[in-house]
């Protein structure tokens, strides 16, 4: 795995990747939107499946780093297993050193099938006490007790070991079908926590559309999700199809 | 990414997996809509994802091996497939029951998109004696 990087700088990283309800990759690729983010560069793996996307003719990498001002983002829109999510996370440290950032900002989903679909709660997570702090001014709640495995136990684990303070943001939502109605609210939380004003007008008018053209998505990830699971501890008998 | 601000939101659609080219039906403009079926102590709950449809356009049929679910969507979706713009009318999909159910006893709800059925599992039993 190595870095392409154009340029570096900064120091708040903001990282989404596909997991429960594509939580991750609705608000990172909102906010990228919203802000009008530049892609400075990309996250190259030999094991990544062999996809290459296309926009006005540009060629684009899977996993893609962006920035504006001192805002850095890392999104994937490919979902990967515990093995390379330690590659993804060792390189992401990687890059916050050579880009000097001081602070992580993850954003995944919180499998909560029965949620009470009015109101989608989110829980913060650190690595660092210093970022205890910006929960408690955020009025995050702390995500107390529960168990973290596959895609985020392995790169939450390798971020707590680094010097770099993390903060995991879970929102609950449906584990299994693409949920951009809980991403809102981890949109606003995090928009909350960067100091930016965020209009979620745009996603909120396209969430039915959404939930249709990240179906494939979602499927890929839930099939790498499960996987980890039976890999890891056989759990609840849910049954995908 | 974008340089145009006044651009709509649009998040890149990723390529049509293996497995959606056999699910949706291109021919009948159908989609495979995502499904789960989860298990409880008294019943199975079954879920279906239906975005872009209104619970009149729905119909459920079930026999005592599957459950079918149609409906129809609210405006036309379009997709690419095999690199061909594709137009799809409807979701339609038949999951296969577990034994052991209550047929006669199944309910559904439909709330924002989202389609749940209970299946309520049967309680018959044997007593075993411990000795």
């Amino acid at each position: 795995m190595k870095v392409n990087k154009k340029t570096s700088q900064e120091n708040i990283l903001i990282v989404g990747f596909p997991s429960n309800g594509l939580i991750g990759t609705f608000t990172i690729s909102y906010l990228i939107h919203a802000l009008d983010m530049k892609q400075i560069g990309e996250l190259d793996h030999p094991d990544l499946p062999p996809t290459l996307f296309v926009e006005d003719g540009e060629i684009l990498a899977p996993i893609r780093i962006y920035k504006r001002n001192n805002i850095f983002a890392i999104i994937s829109d490919l979902p990967f297993d515990p093995y390379l999510a330690y590659d993804f996370a060792g390189l992401t440290l990687e890059y916050c050193k050579t880009s000097m950032i001081k602070k992580i900002i993850i954003v995944s989903g919180m499998e909560t099938i029965n949620k009470d679909s009015n109101a989608p709660k989110i829980y913060g997570l650190v690595t660092h006490q210093s970022l205890e702090e910006t929960l408690y001014t955020n009025q995050i709640s702390k995500f107390l007790a529960g168990s973290i495995f596959g895609t985020d136990a392995a790169i939450i684990s390798v971020f707590r070991k680094s010097k770099t303070p993390t903060l995991i943001l879970y929102a609950e939502c449906h584990p299994f079908f693409p949920d951009p109605e809980a991403s809102i609210v981890s949109i606003t939380t995090l928009a909350k926590i960067l100091n930016i004003k965020i209009d979620t007008t745009d996603i909120q008018k396209k969430m039915e559309y959404l939930r249709i053209q990240r179906r494939n998505l979602m499927d890929e990830t839930i099939r790498t999700l499960q996987q980890q699971k039976i890999e890891n501890k056989p759990r609840v008998p849910q049954i995908y199809h | 990414m974008t340089e145009n601000k006044q651009k709509e939101f649009e998040i890149r659609i990723i390529p049509s997996s293996i497995s959606s080219l056999f699910t949706d039906d291109v021919e009948h403009q159908t989609l495979s809509p995502l499904s789960c079926l989860i298990e409880y102590g008294t019943y199975w709950l079954l879920e279906f994802d239906l975005p872009l449809v209104n619970k009149k356009d729905i119909k459920i049929t079930s026999d005592e091996n599957s459950i079918s679910v149609e409906a129809k969507l609210k405006e036309t979706y379009f997709e690419e497939k095999f690199g061909r713009k594709a137009e799809f009318e409807y979701f339609k999909k038949s999951i296969s029951l577990p034994g052991k159910i209550d047929s006669k006893r199944i309910t559904a709800k439909f709330e924002k998109g989202r389609l749940e059925i209970i299946i309520p599992k049967t309680t018959s039993s044997n007593k075993i004696t411990i000795n």
